[in-house]
């Protein structure tokens, strides 16, 4: 049920992230898919090195928080459990564009919102403060350090965007996405 | 008290190499940093320096090497960084030796925040 939740909304999703589709992934986001996938972006996405360590960095970033966040999850034989959503790297002339999609709780998702918000009403040196900030405060239940997000704006050197598609009364479908400019 | 040395991995996470020596006082972590359990895994890293600056109470050179680290990594190593801090400002000699990639100004950036953050001067070594 929960699938085709997504399969749904992906539909939405693809239509917006339809042209110049570098990479592409629906499915968990476990340890061994987020290691393909980490490799093809560290080492083939551009002919930049500068430029695919920020795309290796967000990725694992916004990863991550597929993995632990999504409302949808997969269970491994191993019994480890990893979030399932979607990304997709599209290129174009001068930038890349990095968006992940996943199922998330309405209510869960609005931290997230306004922390996003609140990265792009900052510029760069207050971002810096910023995540100096929430670094110092106590780790997050999954270890993280809060900080994920302030690190994707700082690595991509662009505000991130963003968009909540209602599924119904309680669920929605999260998209962020941001650019990385080739120079 | 002995070394702890973790050697270093790149499968599905990434395990950094960890080598900190008990007779010389040099501390070196180096590779890459993204890991299942962060926090685990560093734990054993501050309980050393803390042993070490309690009880050896030598000098330390530490020496970091991370060509990358998640946003989880870098919390830990601000925990590290803080033990070293307390250490020096107890008396103990603290040398921070951080290499990075010339071309890598986030790293930069990165190493700039953890002295603003902790008060340690880091010497910053490009190659």
């Amino acid at each position: 049920m929960k699938t085709e939740l997504l399969e749904d909304k992906k539909h939405i999703y693809q239509s917006m992230l339809a042209q110049n589709v570098q990479i592409s992934y629906t499915g968990a986001f476990d340890g061994q898919v987020l290691s393909v996938i980490a490799k093809n972006i560290e080492y083939s996405l551009s002919e930049n090195p500068r430029v695919n360590k920020k795309m290796f960095k967000i990725f694992i970033e916004l990863a991550q928080n597929i993995s632990f966040y999504s409302h949808e999850q997969q269970k491994a034989s191993d019994g480890s459990i990893s979030g399932i959503g979607t990304l997709t790297i599209q290129e174009f002339d001068d930038y890349f564009t990095f968006a992940t999609g996943n199922i998330t709780d309405k209510i869960k998702i609005q931290p997230v919102i306004d922390k996003c918000n609140a990265i792009n009403a900052l510029d760069r040196e207050s971002l810096r403060d910023y995540k100096r900030i929430q670094r110092k405060q106590a780790p997050s239940e999954k270890g993280g350090g809060n900080i994920g997000l302030i690190q994707v704006a700082l690595t991509a050197e662009n505000p991130l965007e963003y968009r909540l598609i209602p599924i119904d009364e309680t669920l929605a479908f999260y998209i962020v996405a941001v650019k990385i400019n080739k120079e | 008290m002995e070394d702890l040395i973790i050697e270093g991995a790149h499968d599905n996470f990434f395990t950094p190499s960890v080598n900190f020596n008990l007779k010389t006082g040099i501390c070196e972590l180096s590779g890459e940093s993204f890991l299942e359990d962060t926090v685990e895994f560093y734990k054993p890293l501050i309980d050393w320096l803390e042993s070490y600056t309690t009880t050896v109470k030598k000098p330390i050179a530490f020496i970091i090497k991370l060509t990358y680290f998640n946003t989880s990594t870098s919390r830990c190593i601000l925990d590290l960084l803080n033990v070293l801090k307390d250490y020096e400002d107890e008396g103990g000699e603290v040398v921070v030796n951080w290499h990075y990639d010339e071309n890598d100004t986030d790293m930069e950036e990165d190493i700039e925040d953890y002295m603003i953050d902790t008060g340690l001067e880091i010497n910053l070594i490009p190659f």
